[in-house]
This record gives C-alpha cells, sequence and structure tokens, in this order.
C-alpha cells in the first residue's frame, strides 16, 4: 500500500460577482489530480507557476480546503480537518517552504522556531527539548549559537536548512517541499538538496518535491508527475519522462532546460524552435475546447500520458494486439 | 523515534551545558536593551520619559495626602487669590479652592481614566481586530458588522445622553462607558495588520506544526504587529487623557465635585478667567499639552525601537 494516496483532487475557488455576489464561475486550481506516494520515494510535481502544484500541496497538507476528491493516510480521508486531528496528521506529514524567510516567524528565536512541532506532538521537558534542537542543527550543518538567534541573522542557505531541521523535527513520514530551493543560488540549491538526500536516507522519509526546475527534479526524483492547467498531463518514471516524453507540453517543458554547452547553440535553438512550432500546431489536438488536458492514457505500465481522444484510441489498439497488459 | 535523530548526530547530553553557553554568548540583544539604548540616544524622549513616570507617580502619591472634600468645600476668603502665595501656590478659584491641589487630584483622576481607558479599549480592539482578521471569512463579515454599527452610533452624544441617565456613577463607572466607544480604531488598525500577516508563510507553518489557532493569534502574529500595537496604544493614551478632559469640559465627565483637568479647563469658559484670572485655566492647560508632547516623543522612540532601519541607537548587534 503507498504512504499517500490522491485520488481525485480538486481546489475551486468560486468567482463572486453579479447582484447578491453570486458564484459565477470557479476558477479549477487543481482538477482533478491523482497519484500516490510510496514510502521512501521522492516523487516530483512538476509545472509551471499557476500549473496547480502549490495547491495540490496545500490540499494535500490541508492548508487548504480540497473542493472534492480524497487524500488517504492510514486508511482515512485526510481533506477532512476531524480526521487529520484524529490520527496526528500534521506530526507524520510536515511541509519545507519556498520563502525561507517568511516560514520562519521573525520574532521567534530559532530554538523557537524547531521547537514549535515538538512542543504540540511531543512532550519533552525542557533540557530534552533544548538537546533535540542541538541535535537537528547538527543534522543540517549549523553550529549551536544559532540557538538564541533570529532568522533574519541567517542567510538564505541556512535559513531553508531550519526549515528543514524544523520539517524533521517530529520524525515526520512525508514532507511536501514546495520548491524548497528555487529561491537560492545554484550553489547553496546544492547544499540544501544533499542535506534533503541525507536525511532522506537517514530516516527513510518521503518527499513530494515541487519544482520547476528539471535539473533540480531530475537529480532529486524518481517518479515525475507533469501538470499544467491544473491537470496532471504526464506521469511516470525519471526515465520515462526525459527519455520518453509524450505530451507536448512536457516535450516543450524539457526543450527548455539550459545548455550550457556552447558548441551546439544554434542546434539546441534549432531544436527548441521546432519544438514551440509543434506545441502551437498541436496545442488544439492535446487540449479539449476549454484549454483543459485530456484524461491519462496507460502507454507502459510506468508511464501515462493525458493524450488526445483519437491519439489514445491507436494506444489502446496498439497494446492490445500486443498483449500488453494495461 | 527518538533514538533515529540522536543517532544522526554526534551530540549528546553531554554537550548540553557548553553549547547552551556557546549559544548565549551569541545571543542577540533582547527588546528591552534596544529600547533603553534608543532612549539613550534620543534626549527629548528620555527627559519625556523621566517626566511622565516622576509626575504620574507624583500626582498618584501626593493626591493621597490631600483631603478631597475639604480641598472642594468653598473657602469665601480665598476668592480668586492671587498665586505664589503660601497659602494657594497656583491661586484660586472663584470658591477659593486652591489651583495646585485641584490641579493634583485632577491630574489623578483624568491620568488614571485615561490609562484604564486604554488599557480596555485597546485590549478589546486588538483581541477584536487580531481574531477577525485572523479567521476572516463569516467570522470577520459579523464582527466587521458590529463594528460598522458602533462607528455609527454618535459617540459623544450617546456618552452624553448615557451619562445624563445613570443615577450614581464614578470614575469606574465613567471608564466603562467610555471603554465601549473608543475600541473601534484600534480594531481596525489591528485587523488590517493581521489581514497581512495570516498570509504569510510563516502562519503556514504553525498550522502544519499542529499548533492550535488561539495560539497562532496570540503567539505567532500578535508579537510580529507589537510594532504597531505599542505605537497606537501609546498615542491612543494621550488622546484618551483628551477624552475625558473634553467630557469633563462640556461638563459632562466626572460628577460634581470631582476635580479633573477638564473641569479647570473649564474655568476659561469665562472670559473674564480668561484675561484677569489666567491660573484657574492655564496650569492644566500647559500640564496636558506636555503630558500629550511626552507620549509622543515617547511613542515615536518606541517605534523606532520596532523598526531597525530607523535605530539611531549605538549598540546594534
Amino acid at each position: 500500500m503507498s504512504l499517500i494516496e490522491i485520488n481525485d483532487l480538486k481546489v475551486h475557488y468560486p468567482i463572486r460577482g453579479g447582484f447578491w455576489n453570486r458564484i459565477v464561475d470557479n476558477v479549477k486550481a487543481v482538477d482533478g489530480v491523482t497519484f500516490n506516494i510510496e514510502a521512501g520515494e521522492t516523487y516530483g510535481l512538476v509545472g509551471e507557476s499557476g500549473s496547480g502544484k502549490s495547491t495540490t500541496a496545500k490540499a494535500i497538507i490541508g492548508l487548504e480546503k480540497a473542493t472534492a476528491g480524497t487524500v488517504m493516510y492510514n486508511g482515512k480521508d485526510v481533506t477532512k480537518a476531524e480526521n487529520r486531528r484524529k490520527l496526528d496528521y500534521n506530526r507524520d506529514v510536515q511541509m519545507i517552504f519556498q520563502d525561507s524567510l517568511s516560514s520562519l516567524n521573525p520574532r521567534k528565536r530559532i530554538e523557537d522556531v524547531i521547537a514549535e512541532p515538538l512542543r504540540n506532538f511531543e512532550h519533552l521537558d525542557k533540557e530534552e527539548e533544548k538537546l533535540r534542537v542541538l541535535q537537528l542543527l547538527d543534522i543540517v550543518g549549523l553550529d549551536a549559537d544559532a540557538l538564541y538567534k533570529y532568522p533574519h541573522q541567517f542567510s538564505g542557505g541556512q535559513r531553508q536548512r531550519i526549515g528543514v531541521a524544523r520539517a524533521v523535527a517530529t520524525h515526520p513520514k512525508l514532507i511536501i517541499a514546495d520548491e524548497p530551493v528555487s529561491a537560492l543560488d545554484l550553489s547553496v540549491q546544492a547544499q540544501v538538496l544533499n542535506f534533503m538526500k541525507k536525511i532522506q536516507r537517514q530516516f527513510g522519509i518521503s518527499y513530494l518535491f515541487i519544482s520547476h526546475d528539471l535539473g533540480v527534479v531530475r537529480h532529486m526524483c524518481k517518479n515525475i508527475a507533469i501538470m499544467t492547467r491544473g491537470r496532471i498531463v504526464e506521469v511516470g518514471t525519471r526515465e520515462d519522462i526525459y527519455n520518453n516524453p509524450m505530451h507536448i507540453y512536457t516535450k516543450r517543458l524539457l526543450a527548455a532546460i539550459p545548455e550550457t554547452n556552447v558548441n551546439h547553440r544554434e542546434a539546441h535553438r534549432k531544436h527548441r524552435l521546432e519544438i514551440e512550432k509543434i506545441y502551437q500546431e498541436q496545442q488544439a489536438t492535446y487540449y479539449d475546447q476549454d484549454g483543459m488536458a485530456f484524461p491519462l492514457v496507460k502507454v507502459s505500465p510506468t508511464h501515462s500520458v493525458a493524450l488526445p481522444p483519437e491519439l489514445a484510441k491507436k494506444f489502446e489498439q496498439q497494446s492490445e494486439s500486443k498483449g500488453v497488459n494495461v | 523515534m527518538k533514538r533515529d535523530i540522536a543517532d544522526a548526530t554526534s551530540i549528546s547530553k553531554e554537550d548540553l551545558a557548553k553549547l547552551t553557553k556557546e549559544a548565549n554568548e551569541e545571543a542577540t540583544p533582547s527588546r528591552m536593551k534596544i529600547m533603553w539604548g534608543e532612549f539613550k540616544a534620543d534626549k527629548p524622549a528620555l527627559v519625556s520619559l523621566f517626566l511622565l513616570v516622576f509626575f504620574i507617580l507624583f500626582v498618584i502619591i501626593a493626591s493621597e495626602f490631600i483631603d478631597v472634600p475639604k480641598m472642594m468645600e468653598t473657602n469665601i476668603m480665598g476668592y480668586y487669590n492671587k498665586p505664589f502665595s503660601s497659602d494657594y501656590w497656583l491661586g484660586a478659584d472663584a470658591g477659593g479652592r486652591s489651583i495646585a491641589k485641584e490641579l493634583v487630584v485632577g491630574s489623578r483622576n483624568s491620568i488614571s481614566i485615561a490609562i484604564g481607558l486604554t488599557i480596555i479599549s485597546s485590549t478589546f480592539g486588538i483581541c477584536w481586530g487580531l481574531v477577525s482578521g485572523y479567521f476572516g471569512g463569516m467570522v470577520d463579515l459579523a464582527m466587521q458588522r458590529v463594528y460598522d454599527f458602533m462607528m455609527i452610533i454618535p459617540m459623544l452624544m450617546t456618552i452624553i445622553v448615557i451619562v445624563t441617565i445613570i443615577p450614581h456613577y464614578n470614575a469606574i463607572t465613567l471608564t466603562l462607558i467610555l471603554s465601549i466607544f473608543y475600541w473601534m480604531g484600534t480594531s481596525r488598525l489591528i485587523r488590517s495588520r493581521t489581514l497581512a500577516e495570516s498570509q504569510k508563510d510563516y502562519v503556514a507553518a504553525s498550522k502544519t506544526s499542529g499548533t492550535s489557532n488561539f495560539k497562532i493569534i496570540f503567539r505567532e502574529i500578535m508579537p510580529n504587529i507589537s510594532s504597531l500595537i505599542i505605537v497606537d496604544t501609546t498615542l491612543s493614551f494621550a488622546e484618551n487623557i483628551g477624552v475625558e478632559t473634553g467630557l469633563s469640559f462640556l461638563g459632562f465627565g466626572l460628577p460634581m465635585g470631582t476635580p479633573s483637568l477638564g473641569t479647570l479647563i473649564a474655568n476659561a469658559n469665562d472670559p473674564e478667567n480668561i484675561t484677569q484670572y489666567w491660573w484657574t485655566w492655564l496650569p492644566a492647560a500647559i500640564e496636558i499639552i506636555i503630558l500629550c508632547l511626552s507620549i509622543s516623543y515617547i511613542g515615536q522612540v518606541m517605534r523606532r525601537t520596532t523598526n531597525a532601519a530607523q535605530r539611531r541607537g549605538q549598540d546594534q548587534k
């Protein structure tokens, strides 16, 4: 059984207007997202800004109310606040935020910041608590003198490590990392990511890793889901996505990865423009009239793509003739 | 579970004391220290602080030694006695009552009411604003309609009516009556900041850490808007001195026979007093000016303490 199962999750925001402030329409921030996270793995959720990946994360952890769908954890639907309380859900599922500065209370010392989840879930005495905080600081590579300082006295990378330490404090099973390194420069990114990997190895934590940086995702994740306009357009293992992208959006996203090799600059540029041309041409077929992605179709046991109906039918016939069990 | 985190590091119980000491050496100075540094850097504010504290203590202690009923008795021999005499340091009014004594007791009354009013109305306003801004949605909607209702009531008229209807009232009931009408400004101010503050990530982080709403409001958000709270409270204290004074000036403040700064200033209603018997109203007027100036100086220092960019103090670590 998976650690956490997200099933047809929807988060819609009403648009109010007209007379009496009626609901005239909905913004479909997340519209029917389904995926599972296994224990101990890193699941990547990738998409452009506004694609609904952060909203998905917030709905999973309970910061955002889900309009429909379920998030099953330990056999309970944790989209209901009551179930979350019963399970001590937030002890097992923690979050790392994108903006490390604003995610740490500027008026609290680091000791209090990291001890906050400890105080809520594990009632330790003062000495034990301080010891645990010091140990957590050591795990993320910070010295003891950080204990009584305030968040603004640290650099971005240090702050994000403090955020990691806080998330790890109660020894959670899943950490949702919402673009944890996108506000950091490259050298510090590597540092924070390596700490996250080290912690994963030591404690067997699963990550839901949200990012728009495909390079980082490749480094971190085994399974990846690509999201756009509130829906998942392609799901697969790292190899599926990077070596055999099938949705035009995924192809376009992959073509946008900057290339450092200057010798092939022209060739890359040409490739990019080609992909963009294909994207513009086929946009109408890959999205329905409302501009939404089609339902996912399995193209291999690990790989699903939101193909348009005609292509999907072709695939089904192919796989049937080949006798692949899909 | 506990073992896992302990296993991952080399830090154990033996290091705790040493590391705590290390951390203490690197600790940031506390807020009180910073505030004191700011006061030292701003001489007028320092003078104001001492003046205010000394004056408040003086009028509270000195008025204990004054027999108020006896003081308020009419003494025909002292009719508009000139100031700077041995019996009447600041002269006497039409009833032959010592202005100096009236000033001490009146200041005590006015300042006590202002302090009480500030504490009650600010506390209520802050709580109202915090809760309204934090929860938002229907809670906010309902609470803001109460606010709107209170706002449209003509404040001064209603207070005057209530004061005239109630047969027996004293300083405490007057403070309570005034408190009903003076929490709205604070609550609106606090609400607007809370709305912005509760959208920040650290609040989300607290929620995901399992902290209760009550704790988030008062332990997470409130310290972050403390700068606003301190400044607003200081300035509303200055304003509240004016509230009671103004009401007494109109004759609807404290009951008859109770001196206050307002009744002293009300002496200036008489044109003869303004021109000839200046000592009946001038000391009280000057006192109010000095008090309000001092408070606003202190308020400025408080604001600078909470805003690192404006600090003037030297020992910023």
